[in-house]
């Protein structure tokens, strides 16, 4: 389920976007500074804008699906039950599984944002989507979501999944690194090789890669086992 | 000092809490009432029952800059020269007051090119650094941060710590989901549902969670890290 980018560019005032890449099935992970066109980028991934030159072009892909940064930007209904079912999911299992049960009835604006973050989560990650576009997902959770929402993307299993994230720690393990820079689309490659050349890497990751440790991946477990391994 | 007596409010159950001057991080899993401990210190939320003292007085007749953990709700104003001017246009500064200021704020900040930018316009991060030079341009006497830096890159958010510590605020108060950054905070609190689970430094407090993912990573990885 291939997402090829041909020689997009987008211009809106100052700020001009340009990518030519094609995203293979497999999880990608994009970083980049504030501002950098990540957001774009999941836009343009999306078919919500459309670029100015160039084309996005897909195939065998029947649904995508795009989890903006900000929760409260997807909100429709007024209670916990109301905005699950907008999704066309049961409210019962949703909310059991983001451990909200019972919370159905009340107003989705008491929620704090990690709960509606947690909660819009529950819902995206449970739609069967061919391309999964995944824009900041672990911003506002906390230690132990992240960690539930790393294990989710692992079980999909299947399609491509894009997260642009500035998460330093909770990582899942991923296929591909690449970083915006300054509006431009840069491939760093297939993981574990591409790690020594994520210039935006986390600090113990650069850390490990040059003592001679890099990491197999990016997740913690991947960076413990690297910090831990017995050289020969 | 901050001092929260007898304090129940939602979610939150605060018999007494003394916060001393310096930078104090609130961390806990989602839902355990950091946002709420943090807008009744802010003074935009009135504890029934409970006290909050700030040096002696109420949280509304202290100068206090707060940073909403939604960066939308931070933003009021079309253009963010506009924005980070409007708390010295509500207190009649004159403009060429304000815009001195402005400028001084936005370049420390590291923003001066977003300054002639349409608020609407900025991506996420870069509305979280405006809202922060925003809170801090009058240099109040307490800053109060709801997750500030989850929208942030490294560098980002390396500028809004060090904005933050060289701020005149005798109080910083603010909550993260990143460990890494609580762990150079004076003072940490722990809430779990609505109570203080944990009062210290960052090594009294993330000693007594080496078991738990909230316990610092690079602790963990570096040979250098606090004894646990």
């Amino acid at each position: 389920m291939p997402l090829l980018f041909e020689d997009v560019s987008y211009t809106r005032e100052q700020f001009h976007f340009t990518a030519d890449a094609l995203f293979e099935e497999g999880v990608h992970l994009v970083s980049g500074k504030v501002g950098s066109g990540k957001s774009t980028l999941a836009f343009i991934a999306s078919g919500l804008v459309q670029p100015g030159a160039g084309a996005v072009r897909h195939t065998q892909i029947r649904k995508s699906l795009l989890s903006m940064q900000f929760p409260e930007y997807h909100t429709t209904g007024i209670t916990l039950n109301e905005e699950v079912r907008s999704w066309g999911l049961d409210p019962d299992a949703i909310l059991s599984s983001t451990r909200l049960s019972g919370r159905g009835e009340q107003d989705i604006t008491i929620l704090s944002r990690g709960e509606l973050k947690r909660l819009h989560l529950g819902c995206v990650l449970s739609c069967d989507a061919d391309l999964l576009i995944l824009d900041e997902p672990f911003s506002a959770l906390d230690c132990r979501e992240k960690r539930a929402i790393c294990r989710k993307i692992v079980e999909r299993g299947h399609g491509t999944v894009i997260i642009c994230t500035h998460e330093q720690t909770w990582l899942p393990p991923v296929d591909y690194i690449w970083e915006m820079r300054d509006g431009t689309l840069v491939s760093c490659g297939r993981v574990p090789a591409a790690i020594s050349r994520w210039s935006l890497a986390p600090r113990h990751i650069k850390d490990l890669v040059e003592r001679g440790l890099a990491p197999g991946n990016i997740s913690p477990e991947a960076v413990m086992e690297a910090t831990c391994r017995t050289r020969e | 000092m901050i001092e929260l007596s007898s304090v129940q409010h939602g979610i939150l159950k605060i018999p007494s809490l003394q916060i001393p001057p310096g930078s104090t991080v609130i961390i806990g899993p989602n839902g355990s009432g950091k946002t709420t401990l943090l807008k009744i210190i802010a003074g935009i939320v009135t504890p029934h029952p409970g006290t909050v003292l700030i040096d002696g007085k109420s949280p509304a007749a202290v100068d206090t800059g707060w940073l909403n953990e939604y960066p939308d709700r931070n933003l009021l104003f079309g253009t963010v020269s506009d924005e980070i001017a409007s708390p010295l246009r509500f207190r009649y500064d004159t403009c060429p007051d304000a815009r001195t200021l402005v400028d001084s704020v936005a370049r420390e900040s590291g923003i001066s090119h977003l300054l002639g930018r349409r608020t609407r316009d900025l991506s996420g991060g870069e509305k979280v650094l405006v809202s922060l030079a925003t809170a801090m341009v009058t240099g109040p006497l307490v800053l109060v941060l709801d997750e500030s830096d989850s929208h942030l890159d490294q560098e980002s958010t390396n500028t809004l710590t060090r904005m933050i510590t060289d701020s005149q605020a005798t109080y910083l108060v603010w909550c993260t989901q990143d460990m890494e950054a609580a762990t150079c905070a004076d003072h940490v609190i722990l809430l779990q549902g609505g109570m203080v689970t944990r009062y210290g430094t960052p090594v009294e407090v993330f000693t007594e969670l080496t078991g738990d993912c909230l316990y610092p990573l690079s602790w963990r990885l570096s040979k250098n890290a606090p004894p646990v």
